[in-house]
């Protein structure tokens, strides 16, 4: 934290800071003081059946109140039933009912956090039967409806769009632009014969072009590399991020997808959520 | 074909994310308790199953909490083995679902379930027997260390709350309290050295079993595990909500047997290098 940290602001998993009052804490502290950040939460369920837990969204609001944060976002998901929470993002029914709910709940949210909350498109590997929204028809509604911001994964689109065989152009040509505050960015692990949202890989070529093809359909937002496992040197880090300036201008680079066993695949990883001692 | 709505299509997946048994059983008993079938709720494209579909998140659930578990007990992992430990880590975590949207709430009740679990130990030597409590008691003192390193500390007190007149404090009507980042342990074995050659990567035989008590702090946001005396285990006890020193020195006497005199005489030394090391503070 002595150096310049060379990017222009930081994003957190806002569920590793809440009650976490050691050092992370202090570290988060320093990094708010030169830099903007943006709380990025794993575990809100927006689409649970579950009421809301106020309990989540307290901690959560006075993390925001600490943080000052310039964004708050969540994912598009919902993580569990009955009180039990999977720690994973999964995948929503998309119907009416679905959405009726999630606008209710995204409401509630907002006007208790007192600002507009940001929800990002998961990777998803499965599809209900009971679905008839496309993905990108189901995000466009809720913004209109409830104001909210997107944040638009481009990985996450080209890992769904291979895993549910859609074209994630398409996906992201009929998303409202004006809502997309903000873009991730990441590699995913190739399985065979699905992608997988790994975060620990370079970013590649097809993604950099969907990448593109956002910042000229939005006029250019915020965006930020996911790399949450694997975590190569922070200097490498930032030369990932630096490709993203060129590809603008047509330097799309060659990276192919990375190739996995399947049976050690974790989608999600948690790795930035562990702690290990001093 | 069942009417499926949110709640119900909710709940399915999670049974058959979160219930035991390969993905075969999970899915027969989630078809018997909430009434649909796999082909019925999932969409089959690309060439790839429903169940395959569901495995990624199967697999990925046990998968993620275990990699989280792990990470929690570096020291446990080292003294049993990477297979023990999966192995108990698993039972754990498919019988407990996580309830908790913290992942750093996950391992608060495997110490417990170390305990619970352990074979009775019947058949064995009572020298080996004895030993069986040993990993809980592991688990213990490494969960306590990682409450540590989250809890409120004392790194934002103003100097006052933390600086004795080492001699003069004898004679103020202070009050005390320990700090909530401190964690008091009694075990079953001595463990502070031998957890610190296990987080060294060494590989150290079982300590023998003898009660030893345990203090974690944290001051300057390093964390700081000490075994202690009983008398210093229960003057801190004695110290849980605000309390004078002579009361704390008072009850302390009483409970160890000791003089208050000359506990007073120990304090003099110990009292000052507990508030360094944010065992506890002066309240107003």
């Amino acid at each position: 934290m002595r150096n310049d940290p060379q990017v222009d602001w930081f994003e957190i998993i806002s569920e590793n800071f809440m009650d976490n009052f050691g050092y992370a804490r202090h570290v988060l502290e320093r990094i708010a003081s030169i830099r903007p950040i943006v709380m990025h939460g794993v575990s809100m369920s927006i689409g649970g059946a579950d009421p809301l837990d106020w309990n989540y969204l307290n901690s959560l609001k006075t993390l925001a109140d600490f943080v000052q944060p310039k964004w708050i976002s969540d994912h598009l998901c919902w993580t569990g039933i009955a009180h039990v929470n999977t720690h994973d993002l999964l995948p929503m029914p998309l119907t009416e009912e679905s959405l009726l709910h999630v606008i209710d709940r995204v409401r509630q949210v907002q006007d208790f956090l007192e600002r507009p909350l940001v929800l990002e498109n998961p990777s998803t590997y499965l599809q209900f039967k009971e679905s008839t929204f496309p993905e990108w028809d189901f995000l466009s509604e809720l913004a209109k409806e409830t104001g909210c911001g997107l944040l638009l994964d481009v990985n996450n689109v080209y890992v769904s769009g291979f895993n549910h065989g859609f074209d994630p152009e398409h996906y992201i040509r009929n998303l409202p632009h004006s809502s997309i505050v903000q873009i991730h960015l990441a590699g995913p692990a190739d399985c065979g014969q699905y992608l997988v949202d790994t975060h620990d890989q370079p970013v590649p070529t097809p993604v950099w072009h969907l990448y593109k093809l956002a910042q000229e359909l939005t006029g250019g937002v915020s965006t930020l590399l996911e790399w949450d496992a694997n975590i190569p040197d922070f200097p490498e880090l930032v030369a990932e991020l630096n490709k993203a300036g060129p590809v603008l201008n047509g330097a799309v680079p060659e990276t192919s997808i990375h190739k996995l066993r399947d049976a050690d695949v974790v989608s999600n990883p948690i790795d930035f959520q562990l702690v290990t001692h001093d | 074909m069942t009417d499926q709505g949110l709640k119900l299509l909710q709940n399915w997946m999670t049974s058959v994310v979160t219930e035991r048994g390969g993905l075969n059983d999970k899915l027969l008993w989630a078809a018997e308790r909430h009434g649909l079938l796999v082909e019925d709720v999932v969409t089959e494209t690309c060439g790839l199953s429903a169940q395959k579909r569901l495995g990624i998140y199967v697999n990925g659930y046990v998968l993620r909490l275990l990699e989280c578990m792990r990470a929690d007990f570096p020291a446990l992992r080292t003294f049993v083995g990477e297979s023990i430990f999966d192995a108990f880590a698993r039972a754990y975590i498919i019988g407990a679902p996580p309830k908790s949207p913290s992942l750093y709430d996950l391992s608060a009740g495997f110490p417990r379930f170390l305990q619970e679990t352990k074979p009775d130990g019947g058949f064995l030597e009572p020298e080996i027997t004895v030993l069986l409590d040993l990993p809980p008691e592991i688990a213990r003192i490494e969960r306590a260390r990682a409450e540590v390193m989250r809890a409120p500390g004392i790194e934002n007190d103003s100097p006052s709350t933390g600086t004795f007149l080492s001699f003069g404090m004898f004679n103020e009507a202070i009050l005390l309290q320990v700090t909530p980042c401190l964690r008091l342990l009694d075990l079953k074995f001595p463990l502070v050295e031998f957890l610190r050659k296990l987080d060294q990567d060494d590989r150290p035989g079982p300590p023998a079993p003898q009660t030893s008590y345990v203090a974690i702090g944290r001051s300057n946001y390093r964390i700081h595990t000490q075994e202690i005396a009983f008398w210093q285990f229960a003057f801190l006890n004695a110290c849980q909500l605000p309390v004078s020193l002579n009361s704390a020195v008072q009850r302390t006497a009483e409970q160890c047997g000791l003089e208050p005199a000359s506990l007073f005489a120990d304090l003099m030394v110990w009292l000052p290098i507990a508030i360094e090391l944010g065992y506890l503070r002066k309240v107003s």
